[in-house]
């Protein structure tokens, strides 16, 4: 242990000449800093790792998102179809509820970590970065598809009864009604609770690395486990995923005020 | 063919499994050209009787025969009948987050399939008729309740309906705004639209209704023109309604 102490001492050392002289008169703790970011960042590229890393958890997320709301939509308007429904629902539809009932209690009841060991050692069983990424988003996707399918059904439900009966009574039938008069309501409603499921997913993808796919998080730990740079490192790691969400927050700000403009 | 448009036979609407019975068997026939006022104390049916005549409340029994078909009949693919029946609300139901205008072209469009400059023209000629051609691109919640009201109506009649149905299309407005809303609905009934009105506007009943239906307690009690109605109640049930409302 000493010994490597000693080497990191030397390396640091040598650093310490090639930067400008206020660093070498700095106190030693702001040197140590200096040289895990220099190791974190410059030294052979290391920053590769994370741009690299950020592809990956970019592509997961936005995989995942797709998928969540595909199937948090179906789910959505199945259960809210059944729950609607006066008479006694047609037995597909009963069928349809309960499964999708089964599903969202299975992912709601169940750790994204278990869900992610399962998917990748028991079901898909990914071979490669590229089957990895897959794996994650198809997890990722089912996973946060159960929760906006609740957003969404709470959604569906904070628009008025009326504006149901107004478009049925038109003549439009359930579909038609759903699709041009209550989910586009419904979206206005949930756009804020949709905003937070999208920054809990770019956080949560950093689960991923415990199968081994090199995400942003991972990106961290492999320069942590070369460099043994750990401070400047993963407060790093912690500083790019707070500049992403920050970034997401101001645009889903922006986004939710051009739609409120559309009916003041 | 008969001019009968709407033919109602035995309808009863039970709820909790016949425990609550908000409709009791109501025999009537609405004749093209007619308008029938429904009055009768709050609770006694007369909302699950007009929203049964275009299923928004499915009967529990009886039948509803809308141009010669039976709706109440399941094989019946109700979407395409309720294009014909008109239906206005309490509380107007316009779309908020939809223009004036996209509010009342929307069922034309997309279950008529008519042009947007079809159905635009349309909705156009039905608001300057209204007197609001000039809120065609506002949003509802830029509106006064007489003026919502009065865009329900013109919705509702883009879809060239063969009756209308009006759910106590006063009850929510403020006093002064129910003249605008009541004359609209004068005025249709001048051009021998046929009308079912639910209200308790006695005045209106009196002035423009061809005839009256009473209902008390899921039953149609009296069935009468308005003069006879109001003038000779046979009914205790009406006296004691009619002295309590006038």
């Amino acid at each position: 242990m000493s010994s490597v102490i000693l080497a990191v001492s030397e390396k640091m050392g040598q650093w310490l000449q090639t930067t400008p002289g206020w660093m070498q008169s700095a106190p030693e703790s702001i040197q140590t800093i200096g040289y895990q970011f220099y190791q974190t960042w410059m030294l052979n590229d290391n920053w590769n790792y994370f741009t690299n890393g950020l592809k990956v958890t970019a592509l997961a997320t936005i995989g995942a998102l797709v998928i969540g709301v595909i199937l948090g939509v179906l789910v959505a308007v199945i259960r809210s179809a059944h729950d609607s429904s006066r008479k006694k629902p047609s037995l597909l539809l009963r069928i349809f509820n309960a499964v999708s009932k089964l599903y969202i209690t299975i992912i709601r009841g169940t750790p994204m970590i278990v869900q992610l060991l399962i998917m990748s050692y028991v079901i898909l069983v990914p071979r490669g970065q590229d089957e990895l990424l897959r794996c994650a988003i198809i997890t990722f996707g089912i996973n946060s598809g159960a929760y906006v399918a609740e957003i969404i059904r709470s959604g569906i439900q904070s628009v008025d009864v009326g504006q149901m009966e107004a478009g049925r009574s038109l003549g439009f039938n359930y579909g038609q009604t759903m699709r041009y008069i209550i989910i586009p309501q419904a979206i206005k409603n949930i756009l804020p609770a949709l905003g937070n499921e999208l920054i809990t997913l770019v956080k949560e993808t950093s689960v991923a690395t415990v199968i081994g796919l090199n995400d942003l998080t991972k990106g961290a730990q492999i320069i942590v486990s070369k460099h043994y740079t750990t401070m400047v490192s993963y407060i790093s790691l912690a500083a790019i995923y707070l500049v992403i969400v920050l970034v997401l927050t101001k645009l889903l700000g922006m986004f939710e005020r051009r739609l409120k403009n559309s009916d003041r | 063919m008969t001019d009968k448009i709407i033919e109602v036979k035995g309808l009863e609407k039970h709820y909790n499994g016949g425990k609550i019975k908000a409709l009791n068997g109501i025999t009537t026939s609405i004749q093209k050209g007619e308008v029938v006022v429904v009055i009768g104390p709050s609770g006694s049916g007369k909302s699950t009787f007009l929203r049964c005549l275009n299923l928004l409340e499915e009967p529990t029994g009886g039948q509803v025969i809308f141009e010669g078909v039976d709706i109440t009949d399941t094989k019946v693919d109700i979407n395409i009948h309720r294009q014909k029946m008109g239906m206005v609300f309490q509380h107007f139901n316009l779309f908020p987050h939809m223009t004036i205008l996209k509010n009342m072209i929307i069922g034309p469009m997309k279950l008529q399939k008519k042009s947007e400059a079809e159905a635009t023209k349309l909705a156009m000629d039905l608001l300057a008729r209204v007197g609001l051609e000039d809120r065609a691109n506002a949003y509802p919640s830029q509106l006064s309740g007489g003026q919502k009201q009065r865009i329900a109506i013109v919705r509702a009649l883009c879809m060239q309906p063969e009756v209308m149905l009006f759910d106590e299309p006063t009850s929510a407005l403020d006093p002064e705004m129910v003249g605008e809303v009541l004359e609209v609905m004068k005025q249709l009934a001048k051009e021998e639209m046929t009308m079912v009105v639910v209200t308790h506007e006695m005045g209106f009943a009196k002035e423009v209704a061809s005839r009256v239906l009473f209902l008390a307690d899921g039953l149609l009690v009296e069935d009468a023109p308005p003069a006879e109605l109001f003038g000779n109640p046979k009914s205790q049930r009406l006296q004691s309604f009619l002295a309590k409302v006038l």
